[in-house]
């Protein structure tokens, strides 16, 4: 089997921007391919990510983004499941290297979610949760991740200001990282204070609503070779869904991700405690606490101290960083792009261009992207830095 | 409703006239039935009824009506919901466990703060024209389908 190396990375501004999905890819194309040979002489396959076609009005993402790539006749899909598409597109290009398929294939991202203001995006975030009983309910994104944080919080010793530093330390990490949505730092009393969206969560609890696209080439090592570029090893891969509805789940354990970060490890034969850096998919505050748990970084119920300095963490917790991005909550969440940002924040943490916000010797990095509620989708990826 | 089903479903029990489909289940929870799938391997609930169990994946899953109490198992209020749901917010909502151990999610008809983690709650079918729900949210086919909610106990 070929291994699989991500041989460049790219991505668009994040936020709110004044330019449609299709040009926030040109933007993240354009940086990954800076200094490169044409994609159509590079790349033979494409996987685009993207949530909801409500936001533009354009389904054929495959075929749009290949067309203002200029690669022609070439294969070029989407895939969708919800906020997991990105890293959907990853493991489908990872996939087709490995298999010798392909020696070049592009993985990327695209979301226009201010396309339709909140409301907009309300309903199309909506949209992923199970229609029957749960949409004919009323239920949004907030409220069903509420759900989830009302019941840890019933169930551990974690309080609402637990919560609150999540989203003050994402947003601190945000302020060391140029491609973060945010820039600025919150404190306690401000997360605190906030408007409630879905009691416990409030406003600061939850990412925005942003546009953004992201790219990332995945190759051979012999392509990386021609391409001259510095390349991180993608040793590990694991997916797996876990139910639609909220009312058929544990409210408190990812279990989906569990299963997939542990087929992550399996490949890459490694543990959670050799990892360095990870970017996990805190939707919501209460989202980073359960996968700290579900990935093995933390005992249960002690997920909360991922703001914690590692020599300050409870007995049983590994030595990781988490979302040193500054997170969906603080980098910015463009659904059908964030799995792929999270793969640019470990390309750049494990290649040593992390800037002000480098972690040491980081050599092993885990992306945690997740669709839907919780893990009603769940892709894992394992990171590591090239030999 | 079926009867001693120890196998999986045939392709023509697979009709509307069946609670396995949603057209079935529906209409029963108009008549004021609620059906869970149990599995007849594992004992799991499934609502709706579904011809396998999630949790071993029997498809030996037989209809079993369920009782209309529970318990809040977690609980929220929507402050901005989907846009049908405008005229209701904010809106409080709960994963219930019903008596059997079956559960689902659904509108409570009380304020976030009456209701906590444990609180007993009743079902109620509605009419969808009474909820006060834009009836432009309904697709074709679930027009007539009734909508559900909880109201607290005692
Ligand atoms: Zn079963």
């Amino acid at each position: 089997m070929e291994t699989a190396h991500i041989a460049t990375v790219g991505a668009s501004p994040v936020g709110r921007t004044d330019l449609p999905g299709r040009d926030l890819f040109s933007r993240a194309l354009a940086e990954a391919f800076e200094g490169l040979p044409d994609p159509a002489a590079v790349v033979d396959a494409v996987y685009v990510g993207a949530q909801s076609e409500r936001y533009e009005n354009q389904i054929m993402q495959g075929t749009l983004l290949a067309e203002w790539a200029g690669l022609n006749n070439r294969p070029a899909e989407r895939v969708e499941a919800c906020a997991a598409a990105g890293a959907l597109a990853l493991k489908n290009a990872v996939r087709d290297v490995r298999a010798g398929v392909h020696d070049a294939v592009l993985a990327c991202g695209v979301e226009k979610m201010t396309a339709g203001g909140t409301e907009g995006a309300t309903n199309a975030l909506a949209a992923a949760f199970e229609r029957a009983l749960e949409q004919r309910s009323g239920v949004t994104a907030p409220s069903q991740y509420a759900l989830l944080a009302r019941r840890y919080l019933h169930e551990t010793e974690a309080t609402e200001t637990d919560l609150a530093r999540i989203a003050v330390k994402n947003h601190r990490n945000a302020t060391a990282n140029p491609r973060a949505m945010f820039d600025h730092e919150v404190d306690v009393e401000t997360v605190l204070g906030s408007d409630p969206v879905a009691p416990p969560l409030k406003l600061y609890d939850c990412a925005p609503v942003s546009d953004g696209a992201a790219a990332v080439l995945i190759t051979t090592p012999a392509a990386v070779s021609d391409l001259g570029t510095e390349s991180v090893e993608v040793a590990g891969v694991g997916t797996a869904a876990n139910t639609l509805a909220v009312a058929e789940r544990d409210l408190t354990s990812v279990e989906g991700a569990d299963v997939a970060a542990g087929r992550a490890y399996e490949e890459a034969g490694v543990g959670p405690a050799d990892v360095d850096v990870a970017e996990v998919h805190d939707a919501f505050t209460v989202c980073e606490a359960l996968l700290a748990e579900a990935v093995g970084f933390a005992p249960e119920g002690a997920g909360v101290e991922t703001v914690h300095e590692p020599a300050e963490r409870s007995a049983g917790w590994t030595d990781v960083r988490v979302n040193t991005s500054g997170g969906l909550k603080a980098r910015g969440h463009p659904i059908g792009a964030t799995g792929l940002f999270q793969a640019v924040e470990g390309y750049e943490q494990l290649t040593g261009r992390a800037g002000d916000r480098q972690v040491p010797g980081a050599d092993t990095a885990l992306l945690v992207n997740e669709g839907g509620l919780a893990d009603a989708h769940t892709a894992a990826h394992l990171l590591r830095r090239a030999r | 409703m079926r009867g001693e089903p120890e196998g999986p479903l045939a392709p023509e029990e697979i009709t509307s006239d069946s609670a396995f489909t949603l057209p079935g289940f529906f209409d029963a929870l108009a008549e004021g039935q609620l059906l869970a799938g149990r599995c007849t391997d594992c004992g799991t609930r499934l609502v709706p009824p579904r011809p396998a169990c999630y949790d071993c994946g029997s498809r030996a899953v037989r209809l079993e009506e369920q009782p209309h109490t529970g318990t809040v198992a977690s609980y929220t209020a929507v402050y901005q919901p989907p846009s049908p749901f405008a005229d209701l917010a904010p809106m409080t909502v709960a994963v219930v466990e019903l008596d059997s151990g079956a559960r689902l999610t659904g509108r409570v008809t009380a304020t976030l703060e009456d209701v906590e983690i444990g609180a007993g709650v009743q079902l109620r079918v509605r009419d969808p024209a009474e909820v006060g729900v834009d009836p432009e949210m309904h697709l074709s086919y679930e027009e007539e389908w009734p909508l559900h909610e909880f109201d607290l106990r005692g």
